[in-house]
């Protein structure tokens, strides 16, 4: 049986607006999801960076020992540019925090002579988020391993999130979704007339 | 926890996938970051000099990992999000496909990470990976002129892996 453990929808500055759990072992709590989102933000942008061709739009699925991760990024974007024409990255801002937060677990946890080189590494790692690439919305789902169909599922999620939540005049841009419908629903239908479980 | 039986080198596993030069890259790290290994078979792109690169794919892959130990939904003991795990530790992650490369990752119990860039249509490539640590194995770690944590200089290694590579992807 396909089994969906949670569903994140991250904005275009790589902050929370929807989380989802739908059964995993250990719930994250709100601080720990959005650390994640940022998280997967940045390094869905940074696999933009090493790719060794061009065109790289990002990581569409991650697959780890206990799960699947794919990811679908929104069709538009709308980039931000400063008054000097310049990209702005919000990214940045994000990430920076989350590294942050990184380098204080190291600081206390790394043995003494290595604690060195390990924050130079990170600090390199903060400085090469300069060159980032403007970015879009994301979508996410994490699944059981070899899930199928998750782009489809992730399609109609988008359309939902389109239809119920952008085009809702009452939403803010960029702000946690809190619309009354719930995409929970529609997913728990979708599930039971597409997806083969 | 993997391990990875008996050191010789097992017969080459079947290939993943149809013949052709589909493999960009390939990174071998140690423990501390060091980049041991770079090799480049077709890469028209290059956004950053070569250092910068490494540098940014280690910290990828870093964060990559702590980010899947701590997704990880079969578990309820994870800590916290950033704590510094020990190969074969936690929930680690074995590939991710962007719309134009698949990376696949291989973390060894000593810590050598093994990193090969291929075409997104790749199949799995845990098995291949496997036999390049053994290639690794034989030819470097058990050569008494190679001192560990160095850049490897192993003509026969890379000639090896060169057409290993090339059977592969």
């Amino acid at each position: 049986m396909a089994a969906i453990y949670s569903l994140y929808v991250i904005n275009k500055s790589g902050g929370l607006i929807f989380y989802k759990d739908y059964g995993s072992a250990g719930r994250m709590d709100t601080n720990d999801s959005l650390r994640m989102a940022s998280l997967w933000h940045s390094m869905h942008a940074i696999s933009q960076q090493l790719s060794p061709i061009s065109g790289c739009s990002g990581i569409e699925l991650l697959q780890a020992d206990t799960f699947d991760l794919h990811c679908f990024q929104s069709l538009t974007g709308h980039d931000a540019y400063d008054h000097n024409h310049n990209p702005i990255n919000e990214v940045k801002a994000c990430t920076f925090s989350v590294l942050q937060h990184l380098m204080g677990s190291f600081a206390s946890l790394v043995p003494s002579p290595n604690r060195i080189t390990y924050l130079g590494k990170i600090h390199l790692l903060v400085q090469d988020l300069k060159t980032l690439p403007a970015s879009r919305d994301k979508v996410f789902v994490v699944c059981d391993p070899g899930t199928q169909h998750m782009e489809g599922l992730l399609k109609h999620i988008y359309e939902l999130y389109t239809d119920y939540v952008l085009k809702n005049p009452f939403y803010e841009m960029e702000m946690p979704i809190r619309v009354s419908f719930s995409i929970s629903n529609c997913l728990r239908r979708y599930k039971r007339t597409v997806l083969p479980c | 926890m993997q391990f990875f039986g008996s050191s010789e080198i097992s017969p080459s596993p079947p290939a993943p996938t149809a013949s052709g030069n589909n493999a960009h890259m390939m990174y071998v790290f140690n423990r501390n970051g060091v980049c041991l290994l770079y090799r480049e078979w077709n890469r028209p792109l290059r956004t950053l000099d070569a250092q910068q690169d490494q540098k940014l794919m280690f910290g990828l892959l870093f964060s990559l990992k702590s980010l899947t130990a701590k997704m990880d939904p079969t578990t309820a003991e994870k800590g916290n999000l950033g704590v510094p795990q020990l190969p074969g530790q936690g929930c680690s992650f074995h590939s991710f496909r962007t719309n134009t490369y698949k990376l696949s990752f291989m973390e060894t119990p000593s810590g050598i990470k093994l990193i090969l860039v291929t075409h997104p249509r790749t199949g799995d490539l845990r098995e291949p990976l496997k036999y390049i640590y053994n290639l690794y194995v034989e030819y470097v770690a058990k050569n008494p002129l190679y001192t560990p944590g160095t850049p490897i200089k192993c003509e026969l290694f890379n000639t090896s892996l060169d057409q290993y590579v090339r059977s592969i992807a």
